[in-house]
């Protein structure tokens, strides 16, 4: 709560609500402020559903339920749908990302990149934000986007940390801070994918005792293959503890079950 | 001897229709058991073709650099130290060279497909590129026609790329058209490039599908490795048959350069990517291997084979003894008496029991070299004719785009010499009834 209230002072000082162009400093704060808003310090639980859109295949709807305790850096990941994927799991530990086939009863080490049952949503996608942690930020202008005032900001992965997309580029709410649109680019420059997130939603956590912004839609779209889109959807978030049991290995092989 | 041949041959003869009848049948076995072998010989020389061009050199070493026990990557650093301690400690290879390998999303105007990009060095390469046909345009082109354009010494121009006829198909694309190639560096950033076809050449089996020559200059500027990376360095020996006691060599030798080995795994690079994450060690790693090892995977394709036609050819065979069993049954009966009068006249049994031996083996031996010789020129004419494999499925099995098939004398050879055993074997039975046969005994049978 305390850090809220010095980001919010801090943003206070540095945004004077002009169309100004804003200093590095200030878009750095932005950017902490992105990440406070979505951290959870305790525990989260969600249903996710994530719908795959590929060209000239048929659409695929993945159902699966995430634990995250972001304070020991642990995460699960649990099918339950389509029927073929369910029981499928990831289980990360100590920075390391295994992944449980029920169908081989074996588990597996996978790299921290992993595309998340061959959809284009990585681990990423469904763990804390850290853009202040790893990216330098620089303002672009204040642009519209459709009926929003927004801040058009473009980051560059610090370096020596290892990112996905070494260059994004950031459309947030003027008015509420909301994260609206978001573009990733290749090393090579290239645009690969454009982010929309249409909702966002406000939960209270206890353990942090303050908010916690959940983007309860996500569009993505493929700007390489186009036509090609994914949309994932966040439900039933939960910010209560959950129990100890969730993040181990036997919990997700009892549920395979 | 002599006799015992021209008796045979009059019997045979003398018997024309159900000679006819069991030399046609036995002819037409052999026949297939020589076109399964040439079949099969043809699938192995297509592995051997794809594995030591495409995929692997005779002897092979290869690195696997992690950066995290879950990220594992196929990299050898120090490229030009290890080709020099290969140099100095394989004094017999024939040619040095060395490819980086990539896993990388091929994205056109159509489709899209994942592929593993091979970096290569096209003035080193001049064996892998003389190995690799042009593929006709109607191959991978609605409307192509047989013109197979395309040129693989422009893949030495920056900004090119050699595909295969099944991806060039499934993309879309032509020589000359535009392809993204979109990949992930070591360390996990997304990189792309764009790349002009510069070539399609001929599909050699399933495993072509997932294979694209780029230079190992543009493989490193996505990936961002050191100039000095590669992924196997790929030996040639001048004799494929001293591939083990090379690898065994380099087993031994390259631990005293300071370099840890993995176990030995007869299993190809991609195989091995997906078992190590569940290592614990970090760091680089020496994996040694031979094109049979890089070629293990499709080992399945000519046992599976081997066995569809083993099953087939014993079912085959057993209903040929039969017959052969059934005719020299008949064969004795008939000839009771004259075999009754040949013992009164002084006859010994092993002479009677040579004679008809003699008239099965004749039989076996005729019928199946002329079935072994017909089978030989039927997969000859075949693998001439070039014919193309329409099924996808039947192309990944055959590990060709066009049907091939390698008969020889061998072949020939081994059904000759089965089938006549076979049917000697066969006629041992009967032969010996007839020759335990009492002189009297045969006789009053005539009567």
């Amino acid at each position: 709560m305390r850090k809220s209230i010095f980001l919010a002072a801090a943003l206070a000082v540095v945004l004077p609500g002009t169309a100004a162009a804003l200093e590095p400093a200030q878009v750095q704060a932005l950017l902490a402020e992105q990440d406070q808003r979505m951290r959870q310090t305790g525990d989260y639980e969600a249903r996710v559903f994530i719908e795959r859109k590929e060209k000239d295949k048929n659409d695929q709807v993945y159902e699966a339920v995430v634990y995250r305790r972001d304070e020991t850096d642990k995460l699960v990941i649990l099918f339950l749908a389509p029927k073929e994927e369910a029981g499928k799991g990831y289980l990360r530990i100590d920075k390391s990302l295994f992944f449980y086939d029920p169908t081989v009863g074996k588990w597996e080490r996978k790299t921290e990149r992993e595309r998340i049952a061959g959809t284009d949503s990585r681990r990423q996608d469904f763990d804390e934000s850290r853009l202040a942690e790893e990216y330098d930020g620089k303002w672009l202008g204040d642009v519209k986007l459709g009926r929003f005032e927004a801040h058009h900001l473009e980051l560059r992965a610090k370096k020596g940390v290892d990112v996905a997309y070494p260059v994004l580029q950031l459309w947030i709410d003027k008015e509420n801070h909301n994260l609206l649109k978001r573009q990733e680019f290749a090393l090579s420059g290239r645009l690969m994918r454009t982010q929309y997130i249409p909702k966002w939603v406000k939960l209270w956590s206890a353990s942090k005792n303050d908010h916690v912004w959940v983007p309860k839609e996500q569009r993505i779209f493929d700007e390489v293959e186009k036509g090609n889109s994914t949309t994932i959807v966040i439900r039933s978030v939960n910010l209560e503890p959950v129990s100890d049991a969730l993040f181990t290995k036997a919990w997700l092989e009892s549920k395979a079950r | 001897m002599g006799i015992y041949l021209l008796v045979a041959l009059r019997n045979l003869l003398q018997a024309r229709r159900r000679t006819f009848l069991l030399g046609a049948a036995l002819s037409m076995v052999a026949a297939l058991l020589v076109f399964l072998l040439a079949l099969a010989q043809g699938l192995s020389d297509n592995m051997v073709r794809y594995a030591t061009t495409v995929a692997s050199g005779h002897v092979n070493v290869g690195g696997f650099y992690k950066l995290s026990p879950g990220d594992v990557a196929p990299l050898l650093q120090d490229a030009s130290k290890v080709r020099e301690i290969v140099r100095k400690e394989v004094p017999e290879a024939m040619t040095i060279v060395d490819r980086l390998h990539g896993w990388a999303k091929l994205v056109s105007e159509s489709g899209s497909m994942w592929t593993s990009p091979t970096g290569i060095d096209p003035a080193e390469e001049g064996q892998l590129l003389s190995m690799l046909e042009l593929a006709e345009e109607r191959s991978y082109r609605a409307g192509g026609g047989d013109a197979r354009p395309g040129d693989f010494s422009k893949l030495a121009e920056p900004g090119h790329i050699i595909l295969f006829a099944s991806q060039a198909k499934k993309l879309e694309v032509g020589v000359g058209d535009a392809i993204t190639v979109v990949a992930e560096t070591e360390r996990g950033a997304t990189n792309s490039a764009d790349f002009i076809v510069a070539a399609v050449a001929e599909d050699m089996g399933m495993m072509t599908q997932w294979t694209a020559f780029v230079t190992k200059q543009a493989l490193i500027d996505i990936y961002r490795t050191d100039a000095d990376t590669t992924s196997k360095v790929l030996v040639y020996l001048d004799d494929i048959g001293r591939t083990d006691e090379v690898l065994a060599r380099l087993q031994k030798v390259l631990p005293s350069y300071g370099y840890t080995i993995l176990d030995h795994q007869a299993a190809p690079f991609w195989q091995k990517i997906e078992q190590l994450p569940n290592e614990d060690w970090t760091g680089l790693r020496l994996d040694l291997t031979t094109w049979e090892d890089e070629a293990s995977f499709l080992e399945w394709v000519l046992t599976a084979f081997d066995g569809i036609s083993f099953f087939l050819i014993a079912v085959l065979l057993l209903v040929i003894v039969i017959g052969i069993v059934n005719t020299m049954f008949m064969t004795v009966r008939e000839r009771t008496g004259e075999v009754g009068t040949l013992r009164a006249i002084g006859m010994g049994r092993r002479r009677v029991l040579a004679m008809f031996l003699t008239e099965a083996l004749l039989l076996g031996l005729a019928a199946s070299t002329l079935g072994g010789l017909v089978g030989a020129a039927l997969a000859s004419g075949l693998d001439a004719a070039a014919l193309t494999i329409d099924s996808d499925a039947a192309r990944m099995v055959l590990l060709s785009d066009t049907i091939h098939l390698s008969a020889s004398a061998r072949h020939v050879l081994a059904a000759v010499a089965i089938f006549t055993v076979v049917t000697g074997l066969s006629a041992l039975y009967p032969a010996l009834r007839a020759a335990r046969m009492r002189p009297v005994t045969a006789i009053q049978h005539v009567s």
